[in-house]
């Protein structure tokens, strides 16, 4: 560790470290767009210049590591005047796009030209152009507006150096340098997106996103993505009750900075919503109910003579799954099943550049089984549902691929069915008891990844209309069974007695969770880490 | 006095280089250019030069299998051959005329000689006569500046040319 | 001044090994090979070989920065891009005496430990690569390169690695950048070549002629090569003319002619008895000096203090018919077409300086464009740019701004304003798809 002082005041750093880290650890922000903390050092966008006393050059912070001693001046009257010069630069072809461009917001080069360039410009000559090149869709995520750049090649180390797909490159040279890929070949990787997050500016954007909402707007809730086990983290983005987007969240640990594209254009589909209200179906078709006549009707057909089969979902945080326990498998004794679908490999790179494998599609098998549910393939469900015609819980109808299928619905006819749901698939339409199901956003759970972390994913929205999370649901039906328990207790409170009761969540709370990026369950061997 | 010397460039059709594979002998040349760098990526310049004599330019299926062949992802071989002016990515004339358009020439008058292509060609720089025969390019200084006016003719180059000696010279090319 | 890099200019068959053995050729070779390295730095750093590149930097002095102790293979590299206008000596030393070249490369890369040393050549220059690669063939037959050099013990292998057009990849570190297979982009500095250079391994760039010295201050002596020139700009120079003088060409001088022996006893004088207007001393990143700097010495030391560089030594003459905002419009043109594009000052600064000199010329210039070129020229150059590329254009724009200013107000004086920007007609677009698929 070496001391260094950065504008008066004193760090003490790791040697080696750049200026830009060191001074953002004293709380000052260097301006950067080539640098990233995540990709390789290139020190040719010239905008974080500082000035280290008794040199008498300026050096660019980004590619200058400290030295003991070192005193470094980050707003000093020549460095003010070179960050304005370049500032001037950079904007001198950069279209003034401002009022149509979804960057604008969080746009590095409005901050920093508001900051730090002049109030007026210089330049009364034609700005130089890339036609063609200004909405172009170069892949199924990401458009392309070529006028906008500013060169400073992150997507193309991003690409080089995390997605490890070297698909976009550089052409031509000076000012007629442009992004592209190779003969004008789709950029589609199964991160591409990612281009777009680490672009300062409005050059690369995603598709989906595009003029759909500014951001100033967002909210933007911490939460983790559903997608599949790894649990990158994710930022939730949205506005009077929309879900607009998923971008990622730093985690050194598990995602690095970066998120894939199938887990971040989930974001909208949680936005989709069929089932409203509690409702029996009938030969008349679907009735809706108030919650406790729901629950009241649940108790009634639970205490049915026939065998009673609950499928719990591994797409359900920790808190449903600990209720899931408590009420079917502990207080009913009835057998409960967690059913696991593998489904596509999906990888992600780390901080510290480390691929991580998921296992499988759901965010908490790993919860499922620290807290004593058995799990099963698809087979272990079937032949668990062929074995009884009693009454069948389940908790999400979305819990398993196989379980969405028509098939299913025909082979669960004639059964009393108690269905969760947020939309519709072939079963939830023949449920004798459909519950609206709060979506991902709308539910404050803690999650076990298949790194073996446990993570916090924050309730962005209200739930919709009717709808409630699965512990709630839960919290009404085993105070209706009698349990001892309140059924008011918050997510927060439940997941207290989740951790004094299940070893390997001992000794966290929602707070822990927040501030730290993932706490690792106890007693849990890391699976799925790939070299 | 003949002035040209000059041989036509070999150009490939584009449906010709769509696919390409490298035969034995050009196998055996890779090698040797191998043999004189200690990583693959080196001979990235050496081979599309190789290329570019076989095929007279460089397309993106030449590109795809450099890239292979070096191990590369061809998005980086085509950010290499776009940085550097002298690999062409169409196919050109059988004659690339290079005018240096630089100061030392230019004081020489380059600009006479070039408005004299222009009208004998009907041509403008960057642009191919319709029988597929002159390329006409500007370029930057040729390194032969005490001898000015410079042009370069595929790869050899021409100096103190006036508009009789050019005429000369495109007369003359085979 | 006897000749001594081109001595063999008026041979026949002067690049033969034949010709050169005759003249003495690889004589300082067998010298050099017996003494210790370290002895051979001592030797070039006491002669005062200052790089003929451009930089200036003495070249004993770059080789000592190579970590002798360090593991790695070093490599020594022959820069023979010359790209930089108004420059033509080192092909007319590869033209006239490869072997010198050649023999001067074994030198220096025994003086480095190197095995290993490329000649980065410009693509352009396709007769020159013929000659080198005929001339190391016939070392290789001779036993001056490959395995055991006259059985001292001593390998080493010379190949030559062309370019493909890119006057950037003069620059030592985007050369070696070209030469690993990359787009010929500069390197940040520290870590310099000596230390990490190609393939991350100690290496050292030096120029055609500066190589070319080489033989003769081993085989006469640093003491011999000091005294001719001056102190501290030591040993013969090739200066390049060009422009209008009378016999543009090479010339071999001893480094401290003045700019008017040159000119009037060397190359004939002014063409068509024209009057000198402006020369820009050394090549075209020089700053241009007007004519009453003519007696102004060649040499590092002394065109620094008159205001500009010796550089290259590329000397282009411009005699009083040239319009200097033409003549600024033409080198613009080349620095904003060879810019790299990697850095934000000489991206963006080249291409507007251009496009306002360009503005001026067709009579659309302003008063405030001066004070515009003016703040460009400084933020594009002092360290603010990775390379010397930016200096390299930023240097033009501010000496012709400052000796010949009043043609560029001229024009700004007879400017009418600029035509109407047609605003173009934007088609009419209905729904939200809007992005051209």
């Amino acid at each position: 560790m070496v001391t260094v002082t950065i504008d008066g005041h004193e760090v003490q750093i790791a040697e080696g470290t750049n200026i830009v880290e060191a001074a953002l650890k004293a709380g000052i922000e260097v301006p950067t767009y080539c640098y990233h903390p995540g990709l390789s050092v290139v020190g040719q966008c010239r905008i974080c210049f500082v000035e280290i006393e008794d040199q008498p050059r300026l050096v660019t912070a980004c590619s200058t590591p400290v030295a003991e001693g070192m005193s470094v001046l980050t707003a000093s009257e020549r460095v003010n005047e070179a960050r304005a010069a370049v500032m001037e630069f950079l904007l001198e072809n950069h279209p003034l796009d401002c009022p149509v461009c979804d960057q604008a917001g969080e746009c590095y080069l409005q901050d920093y030209s508001f900051e730090h360039g002049l109030d007026t410009t210089h330049m009364v000559d034609e700005r130089r152009t890339f036609p063609g090149f200004e909405r172009r869709l170069i892949g199924p995520h990401v458009v392309q507006n070529q006028n906008r750049c500013i060169q400073c090649t992150r997507c193309i180390r991003f690409t080089e150096e995390i997605s490890g797909t070297g698909d976009l490159t550089m052409k031509s040279r000076g000012n007629h340098s442009y992004i592209d890929t190779f003969n004008g070949e789709p950029y589609d990787n199964p991160w591409s997106a990612c281009a777009a997050d680490v672009c300062p500016v409005g050059a690369l954007t995603v598709k989906e996103f595009r003029f759909r909402a500014r951001v100033w707007h967002l909210e933007e809730t911490p939460s983790v993505c559903p997608g599949c086990s790894i649990g990158c983290n994710v930022d939730l983005g949205h506005f009077k009750g929309v879900v607009y987007r998923f971008v990622p969240r730093h985690n050194a640990e598990i995602n690095g900075w970066w998120m894939c594209d199938y887990g971040r254009f989930l974001a909208e589909s949680l936005n989709a919503r069929d089932i409203e209200q509690p409702a029996r179906t009938g030969d008349q078709g679907a009735a809706e109910m108030s919650w406790s006549e729901a629950i009241d009707e649940i108790t009634r057909l639970l205490s049915s003579d026939s065998e009673v089969q609950v499928v719990a979902s591994p797409n359900l945080p920790n808190e449903a799954l600990f209720l899931a326990k408590k009420v079917f498998a502990d207080h009913l004794g009835v057998r409960v099943l967690t059913p696991v679908y593998r489904g596509e490999n999906r990888r992600m790179k780390n901080g510290q550049r480390q691929w991580i494998a998921n296992v499988d599609s759901h965010p908490n098998s790993t919860g499922a089984r620290l807290i004593g549910l058995p799990i099963g393939d698809q087979d272990a469900l079937t032949t668990m549902l062929g074995s009884s015609t009693g009454p069948l819980v389940v908790l999400d109808n979305h819990a398993h691929p196989w379980l969405q299928t028509e098939a299913a619905a025909e082979m669960l006819k004639g059964r009393p069915v108690i269905a969760l749901g947020r939309t519709h698939t072939p079963l939830s339409r023949q449920a004798s008891v459909l519950l609206p199901l709060a979506s991902w956003a709308e539910t404050d759970g803690t999650y076990t990844s298949s790194t073996g972390r446990v993570q916090l994913a924050q309730r962005g929205l209200f739930p919709k209309a009717g709808a409630k999370p699965a512990s709630e649901a839960l919290l009404l039906l085993a105070a209706r069974l009698g349990l001892e328990i309140d059924p008011g207790l918050s997510p927060r409170a439940l997941f207290e007695e989740l951790a004094a009761e299940v070893p390997a969540f001992a000794g966290m709370t929602y707070r822990r969770l927040a501030g730290e990026p993932g706490v690792p369950a106890l007693g849990l061997e890391e699976v799925a880490h790939v070299g | 006095m003949t002035l040209a010397r000059t041989q036509p460039l070999q150009v490939a059709l584009p449906t010709e280089v769509t696919e390409v594979r490298f035969d034995d002998a050009m196998e055996k040349r890779i090698r040797q250019i191998l043999g004189r760098y200690p990583t693959q990526r080196a001979a990235v310049l050496p081979v599309l030069w190789m290329c570019q004599e076989l095929w007279g330019w460089v397309s993106p299926g030449i590109m795809t299998a450099v890239a292979e062949r070096l191990e590369l992802a061809p998005a980086f071989v085509e950010g290499v051959v776009t940085f550097y002016t002298m690999y062409q990515t169409e196919p050109p004339g059988k004659y690339l005329l290079q005018v240096c358009t630089t100061l030392s020439c230019q004081l020489c008058g380059t600009s006479a000689l070039v408005e004299h292509l222009e009208e004998r060609l009907g041509i403008g720089f960057g642009q191919t006569t319709p029988d597929g025969r002159f390329t006409l390019l500007d370029v930057q200084c040729l390194g032969a500046c005490g001898e000015g006016p410079v042009v370069q003719v595929n790869s050899d180059y021409y100096t103190e040319l006036t508009i009789e000696k050019l005429d000369q010279l495109l007369d003359e090319l085979p | 001044m006897e000749p001594i890099l081109l001595r063999a200019r008026d041979e026949a068959n002067s690049r033969s090994i034949s010709t050169y053995l005759r003249l003495g050729g690889y004589g300082a070779l067998k010298k050099a090979l017996i003494m210790d390295p370290s002895a051979i730095r001592e030797e070039v750093k006491n002669a005062g070989l200052r790089g003929r590149g451009g930089a200036g930097f003495p070249a004993g002095v770059k080789w000592g920065f190579v970590p002798q102790d360090s593991p790695k293979p070093k490599y020594l590299i022959c820069n023979a891009d010359e790209s930089e206008p108004g420059t033509f000596k080192d092909r007319e030393i590869i033209h006239v005496d490869p072997h010198m070249l050649i023999e001067g490369i074994i030198i220096a890369s025994y003086a480095i430990s190197a095995n290993t040393a490329y000649i980065y050549i410009r693509g352009e220059f396709v007769e020159e690569a013929e000659i080198l690669e005929r001339a190391i063939a016939e070392a290789y037959k001779k036993k001056y390169l490959g395995r055991n050099i006259l059985t001292t013990g001593y390998d080493l292998d010379v190949f030559v690695h062309r370019g493909a057009g890119a006057y950037i990849c003069g620059e030592e570190t985007a050369l070696i950048e070209s030469i690993e297979g990359k787009r010929g982009l500069p390197r940040l500095k520290p870590p310099f070549p000596a230390v990490v250079g190609v393939f991350g391994c100690p290496t050292v760039v030096n120029n055609v002629e500066t190589l070319a010295c080489v033989p003769h201050i081993i085989e006469r002596g640093a003491a011999w090569f000091a005294s001719i020139g001056r102190p501290r700009n030591t040993g013969p120079k090739l200066f390049c003319v060009s422009g209008h003088v009378n016999r543009p060409g090479v010339y071999e001088l001893p480094l401290g002619v003045t700019f008017r022996e040159i000119i009037e006893e060397h190359c004939g004088g002014m063409r068509d008895g024209k009057a000198l207007k402006a020369f820009i001393p050394g090549g075209s990143s020089a700053p241009v000096l007007p004519a009453d700097k003519i007696d102004t010495a060649a040499d590092f030391d002394a065109v620094a203090e008159a205001g500009s560089m010796l550089g290259s030594g590329g000397l282009i003459v411009m005699d009083e018919t040239v319009d200097m905002v033409w003549a600024l419009e033409n080198l613009l043109t080349f620095y904003a077409h060879e810019s790299c594009g990697q850095c934000t000052p000489c991206r963006e600064g080249s291409d507007w300086a251009l496009d306002i000199v360009r503005r001026i010329r067709r009579g659309h210039g302003r008063p405030a464009d001066i004070e515009t070129l003016q703040r460009i020229s400084r933020y594009a150059s002092q360290g603010m740019t990775i390379c010397p590329l930016g200096d390299a254009f930023c240097g033009p724009i501010a000496s012709f701004l400052n000796h010949f200013g009043h043609e560029f107000k001229a024009y700004i004086n007879a400017a009418a304003p600029m035509p109407e920007k047609k605003l173009p007609v934007l088609p009419v677009r209905s729904g939200r798809g809007t992005f051209g698929l």
